[in-house]
């Protein structure tokens, strides 16, 4: 018996408009409220309409576009060392050794914690005066550093707890598409007299393109978006030196409660998320040129 | 008529409305609401965490239960806007920072307490709240008077200090007799002794808050007020500004740049490079612990703190901590702050609310709230003998709190935003070196002056 063409579509209709409603419903929400002018704590009769002057606030607010550099760079940083860790890590655990299972576990514990945690572990960790970084500074017969309280390594240390945190999830995407690759394929390639580099570079990875391309967008999207722990760790400064954009809406919204002004930077964060993503996905799907 | 008998008088006039009723009336007040439960948002603060032991016996004496929900500070008000937008809130009582009352009050937020303590059936005859530390009652609780936020004509009460404070300066009275040193009485003292503590005590001078934003400012307006006649600052300027420093002039046009708030960055940065390592990262938690991990030899802060310094649990400087008066500039000027309770106007239950308020400030709760480790808030234990007993300090309290300045930081409904936005990263850049005190100053004046005519002010 054939089933009728509308079937599959009445089955799956109700959760597909269910995800588009959840998935929409809040970034329509954002593109109104960057049309007003609203103030937390007031009630939404008090938004006036004021067009498109949040967009011109946001755009002509020199702090927008430094703390976009930053998020830029902070993103480009981690989300490169990451992968680079993460891939690197995945090839040297995908064989079964003894003891693997703990260490895979061990490896992944750090993205279970709650961002919140992860800061204040890295702020202590950090400590000028407490924190062990410095103590096993002055243990090598190296100077310690004031690392939160110096522009450079405040910065240098919100990327280490990011690339600390999130080189796990990389590590599970790349040894799960690695224990799917083919084993006749490995085999072949064997056979034909392949070294480890070729078989890397030229099976392995090729061959989990896809996931790696998948990957890379999902950290991207997450480093744009990254809040807790730079608020915990620095709260952006010293100065603004490590004010990412998701830390400057955060402000604008909740401190200088410029609700309009704080939707309308994150339309800009959401079109520069966007665009980053779907190069990148151009960019690494192999796949790309098959239709 | 001097600021402390406008506040006494206005004191006065709130609760003398509810005194001709009876005792009797008042000793029935809470059977209306026994069974009921008053919501409380509070943060995790020291003070709160004392006041928790006595919530059982406040159940207990009026039949309302406590419900208690604890944020982190540095979320308190962003969860409370949320709350208090909606038409119906969760919370009855709620705890806020002093700088937030004007914004509050400016958006119908909270609750006038002037009708709840006229009412005869809610207030306590013996609360006597003439009391209150009168700085604290401004400072934390007065809001639409001169400035918005002073005492004065047209002033209503709009929330009860709990968890206020002033600034003292506490330093290691071992250091100082080992090395015999003298307590800086003045700031000309205060600057010498720095470099000179540092050298020979193999400590930090003096520790201090300072990471971008609240932080730095908190630390700068500290000296920011006393100053203006310190050394660094010309005969003219001292005449201009016989009172020390400040944000605004009386135009509400930035003065912030001028020689005195430079002088007080300057100092600020004195301290940050005889401070113990890395003062331009530290919030409050890290410029505690450095005193109280043996890192350094003064702390300029908080009243608050004094309890912290006693805990043998936390502190390794128990028995060696003095407490002396805030130095002097042109004037003595420490700060006045803190934190306050307030009534949410979408509260569901705000004469429980109330009364759970008037029971927690109340003289006999405010002594038991101060043996377990708060902030005395009345003038009562201040001066009780058991507390003085078990915090001597207190005696240098009080008198700090007479130079105690309720103009030292102008919270005014923007002012947030001034403080984490603006001012907040030019202090911080001058701290890391990025920039030097005047350029930072100076580079903050057209945000800040942006942000007043924003918020309309004419400037």
């Amino acid at each position: 018996m054939r089933t009728a063409r509308w079937v599959p579509f009445f089955y799956v209709g109700p959760a597909v408009l269910l995800m588009a409603a959840a998935c929409l419903y809040p970034v329509l929400t954002a593109f109104q409220l960057a049309g007003y002018e609203w103030s937390m704590g007031t009630p939404w009769e008090s938004a006036q309409w004021v067009g498109w002057d949040n967009f011109r606030l946001a755009f002509g607010n020199e702090r927008v576009w430094s703390s976009l550099w930053t998020t830029l760079l902070f993103a480009a940083v981690c989300v490169s060392a990451e992968m680079a860790l993460g891939i690197a890590l995945a090839l040297a655990l995908e064989h079964k050794v003894r003891g693997m299972a703990f260490f895979r576990t061990l490896f992944i514990l750090p993205m279970m914690i709650a961002p919140i945690a992860v800061g204040l572990v890295w702020r202590y960790m950090f400590d000028a005066q407490f924190g062990p970084i410095n103590a096993a500074l002055v243990m090598v017969g190296l100077e310690p550093k004031t690392w939160l309280a110096d522009p450079t390594l405040a910065f240098a240390a919100i990327v280490i707890a990011d690339i600390w945190q999130w080189t796990p999830f990389v590590f599970i995407m790349m040894i799960a598409a690695l224990a799917n690759v083919d084993s006749s394929v490995i085999e072949a390639s064997r056979i034909d007299g392949a070294g480890w580099w070729q078989m890397t570079f030229r099976v392995k990875l090729p061959m989990i393109m896809h996931v790696i391309a998948i990957t890379l967008m999902m950290r991207l999207i997450d480093a744009f978006r990254v809040l807790e722990v730079v608020y915990v760790l620095t709260f952006g400064g010293p100065g603004d030196s490590t004010e990412i954009l998701s830390l400057h809406i955060y402000k604008t919204a909740f401190v200088g409660q410029q609700l309009g002004v704080a939707s309308a930077i994150s339309v800009l964060l959401l079109v520069v998320v966007a665009l980053l993503s779907w190069g990148a996905l151009r960019l690494s799907n192999p796949m790309k040129d098959e239709r | 008529m001097q600021r402390r008998d406008i506040i006494k008088t206005a004191a006065i006039t709130v609760f003398g409305a509810g005194l001709p009723f009876s005792g009797a009336i008042a000793q029935n007040r809470f059977a209306k609401y026994a069974g009921s439960t008053v919501v409380m948002n509070i943060p995790a603060h020291p003070h709160y965490d004392a006041m928790q032991k006595l919530l059982p016996e406040f159940t207990k004496e009026t039949g309302i239960k406590v419900e208690v929900d604890k944020v982190a500070i540095s979320r308190l008000k962003e969860k409370q806007l949320l709350e208090m937008a909606k038409p119906s809130g969760d919370y009855d009582l709620a705890c806020y920072i002093v700088m937030w009352k004007g914004e509050y009050v400016s958006k119908n937020l909270v609750h006038q307490l002037e009708p709840f303590f006229a009412n005869a059936a809610l207030a306590d005859p013996a609360y006597d709240m003439k009391d209150i530390v009168p700085i604290y009652l401004e400072n934390l609780g007065l809001v639409g008077g001169p400035k918005g936020y002073l005492a004065g004509p047209g002033a209503k009460l709009y929330g009860l200090p709990y968890g206020a404070e002033t600034s003292v300066l506490a330093y290691r009275k071992d250091v100082f007799d080992e090395l015999k040193l003298k307590v800086p009485e003045t700031y000309t003292e205060f600057r010498a002794l720095l470099p000179v503590l540092k050298e020979r005590s193999g400590m930090g001078a003096l520790t201090s808050r300072g990471q971008a934003g609240h932080q730095a400012v908190h630390a700068w307006l500290l000296h920011l007020n006393p100053l203006g006649g310190s050394q660094a600052c010309t005969a003219w300027l001292l005449h201009l500004n016989p009172l020390g420093g400040s944000v605004f002039d009386d135009q509400w046009r930035p003065r912030f740049n001028d020689k005195i708030g430079v002088d007080a960055l300057k100092f600020l940065q004195e301290v940050v490079a005889t401070g113990p390592a890395g003062i331009a990262g530290y919030g409050q938690g890290e410029a505690n612990t450095a005193f109280l991990q043996n890192k350094a030899a003064m702390y300029l802060d908080t009243t608050s703190f004094a309890s912290v310094v006693a805990d043998p649990a936390r502190s390794q400087v128990v028995g060696k901590v003095s407490w002396a008066l805030h130095p002097k500039g042109v004037k003595r000027a420490s700060q006045s702050g803190g934190l306050g309770l307030t009534i949410p106007k979408n509260s569901k239950n705000a004469e429980a609310g109330f009364l759970l308020m008037q029971w927690l400030t109340s003289k006999q709760q405010d002594k038991a709230v101060t043996m377990l480790g708060g902030a005395p808030m009345r003038n009562s234990t201040l001066r009780d003998v058991d507390a003085v007993r078990k915090y001597p300090e207190f005696i240098t309290f009080v008198e700090a709190l007479k130079h105690s300045n309720p103009d030292w930081r102008p919270i005014i409904p923007v002012w947030d935003k001034i403080n984490v936005q603006a001012l907040g990263v030019a202090i911080s850049e001058a701290l890391t070196g990025k920039k030097s005190a005047e350029d930072a100053l100076n580079g903050a004046v057209p945000q800040v002056t942006s942000i007043m005519r924003e918020a309309g002010y004419k400037i």
